[in-house]
């Protein structure tokens, strides 16, 4: 059994996090917690940390122990260098928390790029634990809507560049704008990107403490995101009928399945498919030609498969890329955002310059 | 009377003219016979007298009398062949002299008809000898019988004296008069001091006391004397309606002293939840006139209810209980309390059977008297927790348990994730 540690910091993070630990009662109830046990095969602890209380508080499927609070009043807006200073005050009080908990096999923190705590915390609190605990640590990062504004542009290419930086294990990439396609309102969409980031991982994790036929395990897992350039991404797909474990596949790793727009066949360099679902549906014929036609492609292509009895078939991919066309484009936009501020901030300046201007006349009185 | 006289010459003439026209007179022969000078024919209340024969005239005068008048109310000088008419009820009679004869004594022979006599009376149609100073007419005695009694609100056992007399208040004797007068139920004859032997004949005018005799009350009540009746007849035999006396009414009032236990049984409460309980009362009062001895009151208690103790004056006597008091003065005055227990559903009235005895002061040996007290229906409605205390035990504890253990889930659950 292993032992998992989710974190998940700023409101994406709590959000994401309480889905996780939503889904892992196994029914989608309001009352879950009330008339279920989480289904998690693995010990799995969850720590969701803010610096808002609101944003903890409205959390329902975390336990309150496991929602640590970092004052700071109001939040730190969307300002990652206040972030970081909270961060900073309130490190040990995190520490403590996580460390009390033992040692874990693998661990999880989640949050957004763009946002002000979760995107300044994340970076700092992976640096801080790779320095003391020796288990690996993957970042899952929510990137933002583009229309979201320069600010969370800006927060977004600074902070997937600390992470790159904080010696963070991989980089779990779940882009709004791409699964924006989850339509409805703001809210809807995100309880849907959400729950799709929430399922994905819950699978992976079943995955991992599961008996497969063809070995992919934690070993598997961790080469695979070794691979590439530490971005990766998730697919799934599951039947909702009967149907060839082919297509299957071919979902988990289309836009339908996938959390961030990349071409598999062209932009990945390591994968990991895991199968699951009914013996029926295993035709390892067709589980082989897909796998192949994946690794002709990409270097290296683990498989595994899980069956169980009167599952429709299911899969999940994790697809570290090699390139990433997208999230160049993000960057290019990111740096005329970057520019944009820069060139607002100094307008702001000299505007106070302005202020200069007025402020000579301070204390006189016109005289005729 | 005027116009009485005219429809009557009215009749007359009709009759008259309906004669002529007939040619001959008709009707219903009376009589067609010689009747000698003096004698006389009665037909009911009229006599025709044939007054005085005229032989050498051939003619007579007819008188005609009417009841006991000696004044005739017909004076008619009559000829042989010749008739005349008058009117009795109505109906016409028709007198003709059909012949005269000379003799030692001198006759005339008459024609009588009338044109119908159903009306006559056979006990007076006829020839009168002497005519109409012998004739007897028939009259109507008229008894009114009075039945006197010398109080008529008495004790039972009181004797009251009874006396009934007759008054004949009508214009002639009665005659072969017989009394009748039964005894009243629920009265003794005690004494008779007079009474009627046989038959008697009560003179026009005559008042005489018929019975005298004394009777004795026997029960209570309000009683109507039976009326003493009288059936006779008038001289000449006709039977009159029977006469009848008023009816005196005797109110005969309890004289006895009756000892009178007033018990009346109440509870609490009408409407009890099954297992709850009830406190009855029973309330003992003498309103009679006479102490009580030996007073028993029984408690039946209806299944679905239990006796479930009392006051110390109940003892439980095979299974019920049982009131007795020895003896129970005249306005005495009790209360025993008792307690009952609900036990099932469903609707109950509880009722004592109360008896005791008592002297009434007349008889010799003690009365016996009972009664029985009801009370109003008594509610027995399912319990608050009765569905529960209806099961074993288990099968009300599992289910609380099972609330418990939830409660305490949701709760504990909801502070694990209150934030
Ligand atoms: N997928 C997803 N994105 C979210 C959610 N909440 C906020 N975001 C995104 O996160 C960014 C804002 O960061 P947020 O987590 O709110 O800031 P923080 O609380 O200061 O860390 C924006 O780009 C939002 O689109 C959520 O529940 N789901
Ligand atoms: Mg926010």
């Amino acid at each position: 059994m292993l032992n998992i540690l989710i974190i998940g910091n700023g409101q994406c993070g709590n959000r994401i996090l309480d889905a996780i630990n939503r889904d892992a009662f196994g029914t989608k109830s309001r009352f879950a917690k009330y008339l279920a046990h989480q289904k998690y095969k693995s010990n799995v602890q969850t720590i969701a940390i803010n610096t808002a209380v609101n944003d903890l508080k409205e959390m329902s499927f975390t336990k309150a122990k496991d929602r640590i609070h970092t004052p700071h009043l109001h939040g730190v807006g969307a300002n990652r260098n206040v972030g970081k200073h909270v961060f900073e005050d309130n490190k040990t009080l995190i520490m403590k928390n996580i460390q009390e908990r033992g040692n874990f096999d693998v661990a999880f923190v989640i949050t957004s790029a763009s946002g002000g705590t979760g995107s300044s915390f994340t970076p700092m609190l992976i640096k801080e634990l790779k320095q003391k605990c020796n288990y690996p640590i993957y970042a899952i990062v929510v990137l933002p809507f583009r229309e979201e504004g320069t600010l969370y542009l800006q927060n977004a290419a600074f902070c997937l560049k600390d992470l790159r930086e904080s010696g963070t294990d991989g980089i779990i990439l779940a882009d709004n704008q791409f699964l924006k396609q989850m339509g409805g309102n703001v809210e809807s969409a995100y309880n849907g990107i959400n729950d799709m980031i929430a399922r994905r991982l819950l699978f992976l994790l079943d995955a991992l403490d599961s008996e497969m036929m063809m070995v992919t395990d934690l070993g598997d897992f961790k080469t695979v995101m070794s691979g590439g350039a530490g971005i990766a991404t998730i697919g799934f797909y599951e039947a909702d009928s009967e149907m060839p474990i082919r297509a299957v596949i071919k979902k988990a790793l289309s836009p339908e399945g996938l959390l961030f727009s990349t071409d598999a066949y062209q932009e990945a360099s390591r994968s990991m498919i895991i199968i699951r679902g009914d013996r029926k549906y295993m035709s390892i014929d067709e589980v082989s030609s897909e796998v192949e036609k994946l690794s002709s492609s990409v270097g290296q292509v683990f498989k595994g498969i899980i069956v169980r009895n009167d599952e429709l078939p299911q899969v999940l991919t994790v697809l570290t890329l090699e390139s990433a066309v997208e999230l160049e484009k993000l960057y290019a936009i990111a740096v005329e955002a970057i520019n944009y501020e820069k060139k607002k901030k100094e307008r702001v300046d000299s505007m106070k310059e302005l202020d200069k201007a007025f402020s000579q006349i301070d204390g006189m009185d016109p005289s005729y | 009377m005027k116009h009485f006289g005219k429809t009557l010459t009215f009749i007359s003439l009709a009759v008259l003219l309906l004669l002529i026209s007939a040619g001959s007179a008709s009707g219903k022969i009376l009589f067609n016979d010689t009747l000698l000078e003096g004698d006389g024919f009665q037909i009911n209340n009229y006599v025709i007298d044939v007054a005085e024969v005229f032989s050498e005239h051939g003619a007579a005068t007819i008188y005609v009398f009417e009841g006991e008048s000696a004044t005739p109310t017909h004076d008619k000088f009559v000829s042989v062949g010749s008739s005349f008419k008058f009117t009795v009820e109505g109906e016409d009679v028709e007198v003709t002299l059909i012949s005269i004869h000379s003799g030692i004594a001198l006759r005339a022979k008459l024609l009588i008809t009338v044109t119908d006599g159903s009306f006559i009376n056979s006990k007076t149609l006829g020839e009168v000898k002497g005519g109409h100073k012998n004739a007897v007419f028939p009259k109507t005695p008229v008894l009114e019988i009075t039945k006197t009694v010398d109080a008529d609100s008495i004790m039972v056992g009181d004797v009251i004296n009874v006396k009934v007399s007759v008054t004949n208040s009508g214009d002639g004797d009665a005659e072969k008069v017989l009394f009748s007068d039964p005894t009243s139920a629920k009265f003794v004859l005690q004494q008779t001091l007079i009474s009627p032997s046989g038959q008697t004949v009560i003179k026009k005018g005559e008042t005489r006391l018929i019975y005298a005799y004394s009777l004795k009350a026997t029960e209570p009540g309000t009683f109507v004397l039976n009326p003493t009746t009288a059936i006779y007849s008038n001289s000449i035999g006709d039977d009159l309606p029977q006469a009848s006396s008023n009816t005196p009414t005797i109110i005969v009032e309890d004289s006895s002293k009756k000892a009178n236990l007033d018990v009346t049984l109440v509870v609490d409460k009408y409407t009890v939840d099954r297992r709850g309980n009830l406190q009855g009362t029973i309330r003992i009062k003498n309103i009679g006139e006479s102490s009580a001895s030996a007073v028993t009151v029984n408690l039946a208690v209806p299944t679905g209810l239990k006796y479930s103790g009392g006051d110390s004056a109940i003892e439980i006597i095979s299974g019920v209980p049982t009131i007795y008091l020895e003896s129970f003065g005249v306005q005495q005055e009790k209360e025993i309390s008792f307690n009952l227990k609900a036990m099932d559903e469903g609707t109950y009235t509880l009722s004592t059977q109360n008896s005791y005895r008592f002297s009434d002061g007349i008889n010799p040996t003690s009365q016996v008297a009972s009664s029985t007290s009801v009370t109003n229906a008594i509610y027995v409605k399912k319990g608050k927790y009765d569905h529960l205390l209806e099961q074993p035990v288990y099968v009300y504890l599992a289910p609380l348990l099972v609330i418990g253990a939830v409660a305490g889930w949701l709760f504990y659950r909801h502070r694990q994730y209150k934030f």
